[in-house]
């Protein structure tokens, strides 16, 4: 498992094409709070969702009108931004 | 089939990875063995360092990965106000690493004084030397003298102003403990940029929180050096909610602004010339980079803070020196745990970059930073960043901030959230 994260992570780290890149760093700031090793009871576990629900799920704050914290961090990702984010967590 | 499709993928992606890895090894191996393995040095565990840490662990097969700290035992700056107001325990905020999560990885508990840039090595109080090749500190924050006349800061018979690991947080609680009915607290509070930029108000609020809940009438006056603060009109609402008439905030303009200090009667005066005198006085001191940047001379032109590249990190005009965390001139990034641990992610990649002779990652930074006002209410501020154009600062593209009602379910959620939040970093990097 140690071996398949760390190849894994170096792949990522190292496709360095701009928007790509973007991506996997977003993805890796992400994990401050929705890390894939650590289920804590507070925040929602999010990588044993399919994929298409994390993506209704991620579009679904957009049209909240509330003010959470997923929602403001929502605002800056763009449709295909999310798209790509579950690309890469899911695929 | 769908599944199948997603096993093809990672299959496919895996071995791809392995591959790519495999040859990066092959390909880096070959330099090293020609040479010795680059020592990496981590200087400072805390939050920034040891984000670094396990990030540069999964190459410390390639590298010597070195990790220097004073303290074998970490003590959080987050969180840290809540065992000031008797919610969690000091245990509940100090960590020690996880030494079983790094085989590979030599640990040295010393205090460094002294880096020479130019030769590549750090000394110890001993006299002791290790050499590096690459070096990243993370050393917290100093703390600047001589602002208010009067105040040491290092003095031990005063309030601690518990604003980092060091601080006696149990004889700031012993000392809160003996305030009895109708005390009067003074917060005097930091100009910018400080650590934790609204955590003085939390502190306020959980201060305020904690007589509440003995029953005890206490008030708490913020003198503050500054005209306005991050999540005003939300602690306000707070305030007015929970702890009306209890907690004052005074602005610089008002008469804020603590330019002197008197321990024996316990007086403050301000720049207007006006005398306040308090039960428990906690003066947070004003902040720059901390001692060893200055003792190294690694901050030019009377700088307070260190100039860094924000692609790389590495600091301005010190070759194979990196800086992260409160310490660095972020730009629009505050000084916060989320803050370090975002942009330790940036530095470890591109150090993995660097050293593999990767091109380096378009950084992309993301903070979020958590206040309590009691021990289930908490509210937020959060904000992506990225390069301007011309890739030579970190700016931000746009804060925005809870919005607090007293009958909204959302500000207890916030709270759960920042637990959450908690618990995920410290079990991410230490545990």
């Amino acid at each position: 498992m140690k071996k398949i994260s760390f190849a894994l992570f170096i792949f990522i780290c190292s496709n360095c094409f701009s928007d790509e890149n973007k991506i996997n760093i977003i993805v890796e700031n992400c994990r401050a709070c929705h890390n894939v090793n650590i289920n804590v009871k507070e925040i929602p576990y999010i990588y044993d969702l399919p994929k298409i629900k994390f993506i209704e799920l991620m579009l679904s704050y957009k049209k909240q009108k509330d003010n959470n914290v997923m929602t403001r961090i929502n605002r800056v990702l763009s449709e295909d931004d999310i798209r790509k984010i579950a690309d890469l967590m899911y695929d | 089939m769908i599944k199948d499709i997603h096993k093809r993928k990672f299959i496919f992606n895996l071995l791809t990875g392995i591959t790519y890895i495999s040859l990066s090894k092959l390909l880096f191996l070959k330099k090293v063995n020609a040479k010795n393995k680059p020592n990496v040095v981590i200087l400072g565990s805390g939050i920034g360092g040891a984000s670094c840490l396990k990030y540069l662990n999964k190459i410390s097969d390639l590298i010597n990965l070195i990790v220097i700290d004073k303290n074998k035992k970490i003590r959080t700056g987050p969180f840290s106000n809540l065992v000031i107001g008797d919610i969690m325990e000091e245990a509940d905020i100090t960590f020690f690493l996880n030494k079983k999560k790094y085989n590979n990885v030599k640990f040295i508990f010393d205090e460094a004084k002294y880096i020479d840039s130019n030769k590549k090595f750090i000394e110890f109080s001993d006299g002791n030397k290790i050499n590096f090749d690459y070096l990243i500190i993370s050393p917290g924050i100093g703390y600047k003298e001589n602002i208010i006349d009067g105040y040491r800061i290092n003095d031990k018979v005063s309030v601690p102003h518990c604003w980092d690991g060091d601080g006696d947080l149990n004889y700031f609680k012993k000392r809160l403990g003996v305030l009895e009915n109708n005390s009067l607290i003074i917060i005097s509070s930091p100009d910018y940029p400080y650590r934790c930029p609204p955590a003085p108000y939390e502190r306020a609020s959980l201060i305020s929180n904690y007589f509440k809940k003995k029953k005890i009438n206490v008030k708490v006056l913020i003198l503050d050096s500054k005209d306005s603060f991050t999540k005003q009109q939300n602690f306000f609402k707070e305030w007015s909610f929970y702890y009306k008439n209890t907690i004052e905030w005074v602005s610089r303009k008002n008469g804020g602004k603590v330019v002197f200090f008197d321990r024996k009667s316990n007086l403050v005066k301000n720049d207007q010339g006006e005398s306040f005198k308090a039960d428990f006085i906690n003066i947070i001191p004003d902040q720059k980079a901390a001692p060893i940047i200055f003792n190294s001379n690694l901050v030019s032109n009377n700088d307070d803070w260190c100039q860094i590249n924000p692609i790389t990190f590495q600091l301005i005009n010190f070759k194979d020196i990196y800086v992260v965390g409160d310490s660095i001139n972020a730009w629009d990034m505050p000084k916060s745990a989320f803050s370090a641990n975002s942009q330790a992610k940036v530095l470890s990649l591109n150090l993995i970059n660097r050293i593999l002779e990767k091109d380096y990652i378009d950084p992309v930074f993301l903070n979020t930073c958590y206040s309590f006002s009691k021990d289930d209410r908490a509210f937020s501020i959060s904000a992506w960043y990225r390069l301007n154009s011309s890739e030579d600062r970190i700016v931000s593209l746009g804060s925005s901030e809870s919005q607090v009602r007293l009958n909204s379910t959302e500000t207890i959620k916030e709270a759960k959230h920042a637990y959450g939040w908690y618990k995920t970093l410290v079990n991410d990097i230490f545990l």
